[in-house]
């Protein structure tokens, strides 16, 4: 069970898994092998507002860092997720497609995105945040959102 | 049927919020055109400042209710007004099953919030009858 850590601004709590890596977009990255899980960092998620739809690209994809992974359709925005790391859509969570809601409520867990076979070392590419990095710039994100 | 026992309906209130202008659209579509005889419009905001006609309305009635983010504050105020939520509806949830009908706007929902907002209110319709059809024959005819 992954550890968190947390920021509280206002009546908002976001949490950030310590067992994961972050792309500056908001996409985290769970290595397991030769092959990582993305998903949608809790922050993000947040807020985007509720998901209402999500499109991940099919599997078998070939995806460089940068490239559009997915989109998310919220109440509020329309997002397009640059992947994380570069490599082959290995999986993608086919239960999005009926509950998307899963993004909101299990962020670090059933609601991971796609899973993305990486080759070696798939979290040693530029640009992921530590936990504690992306909890930084979260914060700063967070403050600019509201305003202080 | 008298005033008190129609269904009554309460959107949410929330300003500023596509999904609360698409539920607020599609209940007064149900009030004006589509079951006026059947169901009251009662403004969340009456519940909230306690308003004694519009508790009243809720305890007297089966109410459905439409939410426009899960906050569901509809849902909730009847809930605490002495109510019963005989139905709550998510406009997020009825867009799910219309991927086609995208809302924006908000002063003026677009023509797919409209679109949105007609289907939603065809659901509620519905789920209006469907009370009605449960609720003791006198109460249906007094």
């Amino acid at each position: 069970m992954a550890d968190y850590l947390e920021y509280t601004l206002d009546k908002f709590t976001f949490k950030v898994a310590t067992d994961c890596l972050y792309s500056p977009a908001g996409v985290w990255v769970r290595a397991e092998g030769d092959r990582v899980a993305v998903g949608v960092s809790d922050f993000l998620g947040q807020r985007s507002g509720d998901v209402a739809f999500v499109d991940v690209v099919p599997v078998g994809t070939v995806v460089t860092a940068g490239d559009e992974l997915a989109t998310l359709e919220t109440i509020k925005v329309d997002i397009e997720l640059p992947a994380p790391v570069s490599g082959i859509v290995a999986a993608v969570n086919e239960k999005l497609e009926m509950e998307a809601e899963v993004i909101n409520q299990d962020p670090y867990g059933e609601g991971w995105l796609a899973i993305i076979e990486a080759g070696d070392r798939p979290t040693e590419q530029a640009g992921l945040l530590s936990p504690e990095a992306y909890l930084e710039q979260m914060k700063r994100e967070a403050l600019e959102e509201l305003g202080e | 049927m008298n005033e008190k026992e129609r269904v009554v309906i309460v959107p949410c209130s929330g300003i500023g919020k596509t999904y609360g202008s698409v539920s607020r659209e599609a209940a007064y579509r149900v009030v004006d055109e589509l079951r006026p005889e059947e169901s009251q419009l009662v403004a969340l905001s009456m519940l909230v400042m306690g308003d004694e006609t519009a508790r009243e309305a809720v305890a007297g009635s089966p109410a459905i209710t439409i939410d426009g983010c899960k906050l569901a504050c509809a849902r909730k105020m009847v809930q605490e007004s002495g109510g019963t939520v005989a139905q709550d509806f998510a406009v997020l949830d009825v867009y799910r099953r219309y991927r086609k009908f995208k809302p924006k706007g908000i002063a003026e929902l677009n023509e797919g919030g409209q679109q949105l907002a007609q289907a939603l209110a065809e659901e509620v319709s519905q789920a209006i009858d469907d009370v009605q059809q449960e609720l003791p024959q006198g109460e249906e005819d007094a």
